[in-house]
């Protein structure tokens, strides 16, 4: 039965993947180091969305915590990769076997997705049983525990100061791969067992408990998932500024990639990419638009601040017609088998 | 092995960025335009822009004119790092980054890596330079510590100040400096006292807990140093003296500033460091004419002291490129490592190989006197912070 | 003795905060499902509309300077106009959403309103001198507290009982129980739907707006992130209580008030600037051990 599902939605992580391949050819053809930049923090940002979307999306439980596992392995990749020497100084405390350790980053970022995982197994096993917005609070002050012993562990993390000294990666192809490895990563737990089950546990959960399944579990599965690829998330986004802070990982990330799964749609994997690219494209083009526009020979430019007021009307504006978000649970597949998916990705009632 | 460095020496210049245009010298700002860092950015960059107006006038920098290429952070540390290859791009000679270290190093590190100089608006820790981003980069502020530092000794020795309660803000590591900076003076001061010390946090709503804890203490204690910054700091001083403690309260520069004593009337006792005097006091008429200057450009009076280090990092920088002859990278940091107590309007600067910071400098002592601020002394600390007390 | 009383006086003082943060998300949790992550924003404009709009350092007073017979009803005003009309443009739109589609519309609204204060007004911190007369210190056996500290706890104590008598004893109070009991029932009973939600917007609008009073002239700054911390903890404070529940609400609040405020004087100082760790730390306990909250509601608890 997997297989036939895997053949039925095997469409969507393919042609999400040949987008984010189009973004990055578009990155080549432009070649300025700016705008490589630009595409470098979109696929951040697609790796967090979907890292979101294993957990939210399948569950149905809105989490505010997934940023705490992307500081986890941000400060994986800070442990794993500085030069010892500059590690002494900025991070005294640590043991000595890490202090020595010096790995590539691609490396870093696998380590990363692997401690992530690990916390998200030992808080999840906590909080798996909460549901609604009881579990949503509790995922948020995990996070917030999370970001104030960041902030304050002088000697293992250097508290609220910047780590630096984190190898710079501004080559664009680690990350589209890291983001494909997301998306294929998201797209197979959602057609496992695991995955289908809890998707009908979110839509009927008293059915879904009558009939065997252990929804804590099912949901565990999918907080540990969604904490690896936050961690691997957290990781290649220290190698892309070079420099790592707790107040990164906090309430800012957490919103903005929120938002960006719910406009997208978070009933679907599709909505979570697309919902990146969209409100990425927006807010790029809106920053042209208020660093000037030539237009014949007048300039036209925005005050500046109106960015970030018009994204947030613009989301509004989204949400008002499409509750469900853009893609409306519905995911992105050859037209034919669009009409009969009867389990598929589909997402919750509304 | 040879031919291995050769090859790299070849990619090296290839990769070093061409020169946009050889008639003009170009500065690129990789600061904030808009967002939180914006009110902190600004006057420090308009302070530059002075200063380069004022080179462009007197026939310019090796006889060229100088340029601004700006490119705007939105106070965000990706789009900093995207700020900092844009300028880059442009052509920039010099990359000056965002105020804070935390915002400003993702295009100071850009820079670093293309190989050209950045310089730190104000930042005030010790890594704005060689310790966390590079070899080619400096601040044009003072470290945060010697903020601290001087306080204590200041205090000790002009207020005869015996007991100090040490009270911390844990929000950032500019306040962490502060009494980084005051915890490595206090043991050089003979019978000087620490009676105690407690921590908040900038957004905490109240600190009453706090203030209890003084309370609790036998004795008032003769100063508070009181490590934190804007805007928590004017609601923990406003709590302070609303309890009825009237120790002095001594500060670091970023509560410099006239603009917020309303909040706290009749404010008494109180005491900042500052490099020159926005309230047209300054021993140097010079500054109180730039303070002129700087109204004319803006439309507006300084309104914190962290207007001036803008202006010294154009003045010490453009001195190294006059004397090194030309913008190239290793010439400037070298001509800007010989500077040794090198005059400017704000107070002498000092570079070095080991530290493009300054962990010593002479500072205004400002009190504020029944909601009135006005320089009362100036002081430097007797010996300056060694680098390893500031690493850790 | 003092200083036991001192930290009473404190955790309450902080507590108080928190309850009446926590009732003006709380309210709009019960009529319609809402949590609203604005809530912090109209705290912040609140303050900011006593100022005049200009983005240098020093504070233009505007209506700031009104004597407090003036100024307290204009900023009420303020905060309970910008929360009704954040209901006329955005929220009367998604009333059928699901909550998570209504959350982050929430936040966005509060991200415009940010923005927005911060084209007018810039980041850097604006002082404000609001009624200067409640910086005094008084005695209170022997424990020397702030005036407004004592004022914010008697206003608090005040407000509940208000809000109390309102629910329990007028036609409205009555029609917005029934609605926080059970919308759609309440709704075919008869209970004008628009305008319950329409008062509760205002009441929680009004709710902000006193707190923005009163951290202003606790602080003396207004800045544009200073609803932030006190809506996460009030919103924390809500879950806590039992969503839905206003007594729960404001119970938690004064909880989480003395918890922060003992730890701050129990904890080593080397465990101090961990403090945030242990109150959220404590948050997840009670959370495992009462998902529900401590009061709950009635019309929220899982429907099969």
């Amino acid at each position: 039965m997997s297989l036939s599902v895997a053949r039925r939605t095997i469409a969507t992580p393919v042609f999400l993947g040949l987008l984010l391949v189009a973004f990055a050819l578009v990155a080549l053809a432009v070649g300025s180091k700016p705008f490589n930049q630009t595409i470098i923090d979109i696929f951040l940002k697609v790796i967090f969305v979907v890292g979101l979307w294993v957990f939210i999306g399948n569950s149905g439980v809105i989490s505010f915590g997934h940023t705490a596992f992307a500081c986890l392995g941000g400060y994986v990749a800070a442990w794993t990769t500085i030069k010892p020497m500059m590690k002494g100084m900025s991070m005294p405390g640590l043991p000595d076997w890490l202090m020595q350790t010096e790995i590539p980053f691609w490396a870093s970022a696998v380590v990363a997705a692997g401690w992530a995982a690990l916390w998200a197994l030992i808080f999840g096993s906590v909080l798996m049983r909460l549901s609604g917005i009881a579990a949503s609070i509790a995922t948020f002050a995990m996070l917030a525990m999370v970001n104030s012993i960041y902030s304050n562990w002088d000697s293992v993390t250097a508290a609220t100061s910047s780590v630096v000294g984190i190898p710079i990666v501004r080559s664009i192809w680690p990350y589209l791969i890291a983001a494909l490895i997301a998306v294929f990563a998201a797209w197979a737990y959602g057609i496992s067992r695991h995955g289908l089950a809890l998707r009908a546990a979110r839509d009927e959960p008293t059915a879904a408990a009558a009939s065997g399944i252990d929804i804590p579990a099912a949901r565990l599965i999918a907080f540990v998932i969604s904490g690896a690829i936050m961690g691997m998330g957290g990781a290649l986004y220290a190698h892309s500024i070079g420099i790592v802070t707790p107040d990164t990982f906090y309430l800012g990330l957490a919103f903005i990639t929120l938002s960006m799964l719910v406009v997208g749609g978070m009933g679907s994997l599709s909505g979570a990419v697309l919902g990146v690219l969209i409100l990425s494209s927006l807010i790029q083009i809106l920053r042209w638009l208020e660093a000037g526009v030539d237009i014949g020979t007048t300039t036209f430019a925005l005050p500046g601040g109106v960015q970030e007021i018009a994204l947030g009307a613009v989301m509004i504006l989204i949400l008002m017609f499409r509750p469900a978000g853009i893609m409306g649970n519905r995911d992105l597949s050859l037209p034919r088998k669009a009409a009969s998916e009867p389990e598929g990705l589909k997402g919750p009632k509304t | 092995m040879k031919r291995l460095i050769a090859a790299l020496a070849a990619t090296t210049c290839l990769t070093a960025p061409a020169m946009a245009d050889d008639e003009t010298i170009m500065v690129g700002f990789a600061t904030a335009e808009t967002g939180f860092m914006q009110a902190y950015d600004k006057p420090a960059q308009d302070a530059a822009m002075i200063r380069i107006k004022e080179i462009n006038e007197a026939g310019g920098l090796l006889g060229k004119q100088i340029e601004v290429v700006n490119a705007d952070t939105k106070t965000d540390r990706a789009e900093g790092a995207k700020a900092g290859l844009s300028v880059i791009d442009a052509g920039a000679d010099m990359v000056v980054v965002s105020c804070d270290y935390d915002f400003g190093s993702p295009a100071a590190l850009a820079a670093e890596s293309a190989g050209l100089p950045s310089f730190f608006l104000c930042a005030e820790s010790i890594k704005a330079g060689i310790q966390g981003v590079g070899p080619n980069s400096f601040s044009a502020s003072v470290l945060a510590a010697v903020q601290g530092a001087t306080m204590a000794e200041w205090s000790y020795n002009k207020k005869e100040a015996r007991t100090f309660y040490r009270l911390l803000d844990t929000w950032t590591e500019y306040n962490k400096g502060i009494c980084d900076g005051f915890d490595w003076m206090l043991p050089k001061l003979a019978d000087a006292k620490l009676v105690g010390e407690d921590t908040f946090l900038n957004e905490d709503a109240s600190i009453a807990a706090q203030i209890t804890r003084i309370k609790a203490l036998p004795e008032e204690p003769d100063a508070i140093m009181l490590c934190t910054m804007m805007p928590g700091a004017v609601s923990a001083i406003k709590q302070i003296r609303a309890a009825g403690i009237n120790s002095m309260i001594l500060n670091g520069s970023g509560v410099d500033g006239s603009y917020w004593l309303s909040a706290v009337p009749d404010l008494s006792n109180f005491y900042v460091p500052v490099q020159g005097s926005i309230y047209g006091d300054d021993p140097n008429p010079e500054v109180t004419a730039f303070n002129a200057k700087y109204k004319e450009a803006t439309g507006g009076d300084p309104s914190t002291q962290y207007v001036y280090p803008g202006y010294v990092m154009i003045d010490v920088w453009a001195k190294a490129v006059e004397r090194a002859g030309t913008t190239e990278t290793s010439a400037v940091v070298a001509e800007l490592e010989k500077m040794n107590g090198e005059p400017t309007l704000f107070g002498p600067r000092t570079f070095s190989s080991e530290i493009h910071h300054q962990n010593q400098a002479r500072y205004l002592v400002v009190e504020t006197n029944a909601g009135k601020p006005g320089v009362v002394d100036e002081w430097t600390i007797s010996e300056p912070i060694p680098v390893a007390d500031l690493m850790k | 003795m003092g200083s036991l009383l001192q930290i009473v006086f404190d955790a309450l003082a902080l507590g108080s905060l928190y309850a009446l943060a926590a009732l003006g998300i709380a309210l709009i949790f019960g009529v319609m499902r809402l949590v609203n992550f604005a809530h912090g924003d109209v705290i912040a404009f609140s303050v900011f509309a006593l100022l005049w709009p200009s983005v240098d350092a020093v504070a233009i007073v505007f209506a700031g300077n009104l004597p407090w017979f003036l100024l307290i009803p204009f900023a009420l005003a303020i905060g309970a106009g910008l929360s009704v009309l954040s209901e006329i443009v955005v929220f009367r739109r998604f009333r059928r959403a699901n909550p998570a589609t209504m959350m982050i519309a929430s936040f966005a609204l509060g991200f415009v309103i940010r923005y927005f204060l911060l084209m007018l007004f810039s980041s850097r911190p604006k002082s404000i001198s609001l009624l200067p007369a409640l910086s005094q210190p008084v005695e209170i056996f022997g424990a020397r507290i702030p005036l407004l500290q004592l004022i914010t706890i008697v206003v608090t104590i005040a407000v509940l009982f208000g809000l109390i008598a309102f629910l329990r004893r007028t036609r409205f109070g009555l029609e917005m129980r029934a609605a926080a009991e059970n919308f759609t029932m309440a709704r075919m009973l008869g209970v004008r739907a628009n305008r319950v939600i329409m008062g509760a917007f205002a009441l929680s609008g009004a709710l902000a707006a006193a707190i923005a009073l009163i951290l202003g002239s606790q602080t003396g700054t207004a800045n544009i992130m200073m609803g932030a911390n006190v809506m996460l903890m009030a919103f924390i404070a809500t879950v806590i209580g039992g969503m839905g529940s206003l007594a729960g609400a404001v119970l938690a609040g004064f909880l989480l008030g003395a918890v922060a405020t003992v730890m701050q004087v129990i904890l080593p100082p080397d465990a101090r600037a961990f403090r945030d760790a242990f109150v959220y730390g404590a948050v997840i306990l009670v959370l495992i051990f009462r998902p529900q909250g401590l009061l709950s509601a009635r019309g929220t608890k899982e429907r099969v």
